[in-house]
């Protein structure tokens, strides 16, 4: 069954059908669910660059996971966190300055050719580090790979690397490409790219810009019996409101990332044969926080940013922005990571008067109009919680006296104003928590970051005691000694407030009944899905 | 005072003008008819309308009375469109009477810009116009202002072509009159009515340009504005569609007004002219 007969069919069917959506092919799926069958899922972008060994980020992985693998996968029940995909083990020597890694033996490409060591010696030294957004930081120090046989790489760093960061970053950073098809290259603008080949359970098999992504089942994957299905389509839907109703009409049979706005989750989880899941990002929490400009004479009063935290009600957040599907945050490391989190910080209730207290004490007293000062709020525009959060924390501030006025722009120019221009009091933030502090928390809060480094610290605060804790902890090779390190950051951030922690929060996955073994690991959206079944 | 009267004599005129007016009080009386600021949260997120007789209209999802929202949105939405319609034609007079009155090469340069500008789609001018340099209600202002000036400006041009060959403006060259004092007394006030008439066309165009900006997430987001408030209902489409469909009446309301009250006017204008 191939595409090019489907799209007849749909050319038919479009004559009597009379939603818009069938300008875009619709794939009839039922009568064909035999054998594997064909899982049709929503996709809401299409990267330039797929590759994720250069490029890790979810909308990348989305597609990328299925047929391009990492050394581990997150995983609930697994030792660490983590299962084994491409390595079958991982261990770190006494200093921190070497870890070794078995290969999984009798695995091929998608071409054909084995896969060894040297791939992931390639990988490592010519992608993650140079090129890869998160690899940059996790690889920093690594000076060589060895590769004594065609199964063991030996990662050796120049300085004491933690092999807990190694760990929790390994999903993340180690997806391994194919040296034969990179080596000799210009790595940035190599046509594999776009058309993937990897060790995963299916092949990359089609693009049509705009229409779809089709991935066919690799019949030569390691795992025997997986994967279940025969093709996945990822069916470019770039309408949030078109998932809801593609889903109702059995168009497609999984939208994750939250495709489904979370307005419409109440009333889609009524309808028969659809089921509303929320598991499965734990390794992927977002981050609700407000960014501040500490250049700002009131706020780097910690007292004003004390009423400020002091004056947001996160019970409201949380049930009426993100209709309870969220948590409310105590610091700047979530609940989903429980390795680090620390619960006995201060937290800031919501009590107005107190906020009140607290900025008369400050020295800022209401004028005739009630109000104290003003500033210039900016809510990042990726969410629509985000910005509704702005609108809220507008009305907030000035319930204590503080006039904020929202600024909207687009992301290029929000990004611009905030991390670059620093052309903002407060700014709202939806950063990722990405399993390990290192890697994408404590960015938003040290010192020395040069303008122009998106999602990091640009509202110039600048904390020596902090800064000394985060270099200790990324030269602390002990796991027990590291995570205490950053329980001490925790609550260093949460005391002095360098930015306001307030929710938390993963994404929804909406599917039909007939799809199996769906959200079965912390990062299932973007895993390679070679369980995942039809029922038929 | 005359034009007034032949205004109500039609009926589309005298309908047009009452609704216009009624707008214009709600939007000058907006702090009055509901005290404080429209986008505080007011009470508990998305209460149905019709129930509360404290918010007549509902609430939306963050709990803001959308009757509030309905009334200061007026403000907004009538202010920037005259602010824009009078810019635009300000604009569009001064060229196209500069043009019209100087002809040879200053009008040639001049037309090809006005052509530039007619070619690019307003809307596409303005949202890249607002989405550049920020939005703001004088950014908004200015950016359909941008859209709206060739029309005008073509228009003046044209009356002006034919004006300035009359005998009485003949005349004024003759006994030497300053060329700008001919423009400005003899031909501007000719030339004149039929820009008006374009005028109400240009307000209408413009509250549906700033309501398309706000829905897309362009308007000025600490004012409220109908158009934002449409693209906030629009999330909860399915399961309180009140929320667009208020905001969305008091939109259609407006525009149709305009229309009418544009449609009366052009009828005046031309008994006027059959009277004289």
């Amino acid at each position: 069954m191939t595409i090019a007969t489907l799209s007849r069919r749909t050319l038919l069917q479009a004559g009597s059908a009379l939603l818009a959506s069938t300008a875009l092919p619709t794939f009839a799926f039922a009568q064909d669910a035999a054998s594997g069958g064909r899982l049709v899922v929503a996709a809401d972008s299409e990267p330039k660059n797929l590759n994720p060994a250069i490029v890790a980020s979810n909308g990348v992985f989305f597609v990328a996971s299925k047929v391009i693998e990492p050394l581990a996968e997150a995983s609930f029940e697994g030792k660490d966190g983590l299962a084994p995909r491409l390595a079958t083990s991982w261990e770190g020597s006494e200093d921190g300055k070497s870890v070794t890694f078995k290969l999984r033996e009798g695995v091929t490409w998608h071409d054909g050719k084995p896969f060894t060591s040297a791939d992931v010696a390639f990988s490592a030294l010519n992608i993650w580090k140079p090129l890869q957004n998160l690899g940059r930081l996790v690889f920093a120090s690594l000076e060589a790979v060895d590769t004594p046989d065609d199964t063991t790489a030996i990662f050796r760093f120049s300085r004491p690397t933690p092999l807990q960061l190694i760990r929790n970053a390994l999903p993340v950073v180690s997806s391994v490409v194919p040296k034969h098809l990179y080596e000799g290259t210009d790595i940035a603008t190599n046509p594999a790219n776009v058309k993937l080949v990897g060790t995963g359970p299916f092949k990359f098999a089609e693009y049509k810009p705009g229409e779809y992504y089709r991935l066919a089942k690799n019949e030569n994957y390691w795992n025997k019996g997986e994967p279940k299905l025969d093709e996945v389509i990822f069916r470019v839907l770039p309408d949030r409101a078109g998932a809801g109703a593609a889903l109702e009409a059995e168009e497609i049979q999984l939208a994750a990332f939250s495709a489904v706005p979370l307005t419409d989750l109440d009333r889609i989880s009524k309808v028969p044969g659809i089921k509303v899941i929320s598991k499965g990002y734990e390794a992927l929490t977002y981050q609700l926080v407000v960014e501040i400009n500490h250049r700002r004479k009131e706020l780097a009063d910690l007292k004003v940013r004390q009423a400020i935290a002091h004056a947001i009600d996160r019970k409201f957040v949380v049930d009426t922005i993100f209709l309870g599907y969220a948590a409310a945050s105590t610091g700047p490391v979530p609940k989903n990571a429980p390795e680090f989190y620390d619960a006995s910080v201060p937290t800031y209730d919501f009590d107005v008067d107190k906020a009140n207290a607290l900025l008369d004490e400050a020295g800022y007293k209401k004028d005739a109009n009630g109000t104290r000062f003003s500033l210039k709020l900016r809510p990042a525009p990726y969410f629509n919680e985000t910005k509704q959060f702005g609108a809220y924390l507008r009305q907030a501030l000035a319930a204590v006296g503080i006039d904020a006025q929202l600024v909207n722009a687009d992301s290029a120019a929000h990004q611009k104003a905030v991390y670059t221009d620093h052309d903002f009091d407060l700014a709202v933030a939806p950063p990722v928590f990405r399993g390990d502090p290192a890697i994408s928390t404590t960015i938003l809060v040290k010192s020395g970051t040069p303008a122009g480094v998106p999602f990091s610290n640009q509202g110039g605060y600048a904390n020596p005691q902090l800064d000394e804790i985060i270099a200790k902890a990324a030269e602390t090779v002990d796991t027990a000694a590291r995570t205490e390190l950053y329980k001490e950051f925790q609550k260093l951030v949460a005391t002095d407030l360098p930015l306001i922690n307030v929710a938390e929060w993963g994404f929804i996955t909406v599917a039909r009944d007939t799809v199996d073994n769906v959200s079965n690991n912390p990062r299932w959206a973007v895993s390679n899905w070679a369980d995942t079944a039809l029922q038929s | 005072m005359r034009l007034v009267r032949n205004l109500i004599g039609t009926p589309e005129g005298a309908i047009g003008l009452g609704i216009l007016v009624l707008l214009a009080l709600v939007a000058l009386f907006a702090p009055v008819l509901s005290p404080g600021d429209p986008l505080r949260i007011a009470a508990r997120p998305l209460l149905a309308p019709f129930t509360d007789p404290s918010f007549p209209l509902g609430t939306d999802r963050l709990g803001r009375d959308v009757l509030a929202g309905i009334i200061h949105g007026t403000r907004t939405s009538l202010a920037v469109g005259i602010a824009a319609a009078l810019a635009a034609i300000a604009i569009g007079l001064c060229v196209g009477l500069t043009a019209g009155f100087a002809g040879g090469l200053v009008d040639e340069a001049l037309m090809r810009v006005v052509d530039a500008f007619q070619i690019v789609p307003s809307f596409l001018l303005a949202l890249a116009f607002v989405s550049v340099i920020g939005a703001s209600v004088p950014v908004v202002v200015i950016a359909i202002a941008l859209g709206a000036w060739a029309d005008p400006a073509r228009l003046t041009r044209a009356q002006v072509l034919s004006i300035r060959e009359r005998d009485y403006v003949a005349s004024a060259r003759v006994i030497g009159t300053h060329p700008v004092e001919i423009a400005l007394r003899e031909i501007l006030p000719n030339a004149l009515p039929p820009v008006l008439a374009l005028s109400a066309i240009i307000v209408a165009a413009a509250i549906l340009t700033e309501a398309a900006l706000s829905f897309l997430g362009l308007g000025d987001p600490n004012v409220v504005t109908w158009g934002s408030m449409i693209a906030e209902g629009r999330n909860v489409l399915r399961s309180s569609p009140s929320l667009s469909i208020f905001p969305g009446i008091a939109l259609v309301v407006t525009v149709v007004a305009v229309y009418l009250f544009s449609e009366g006017l052009t009828k005046t204008i031309g008994r006027g002219r059959r009277i004289a």
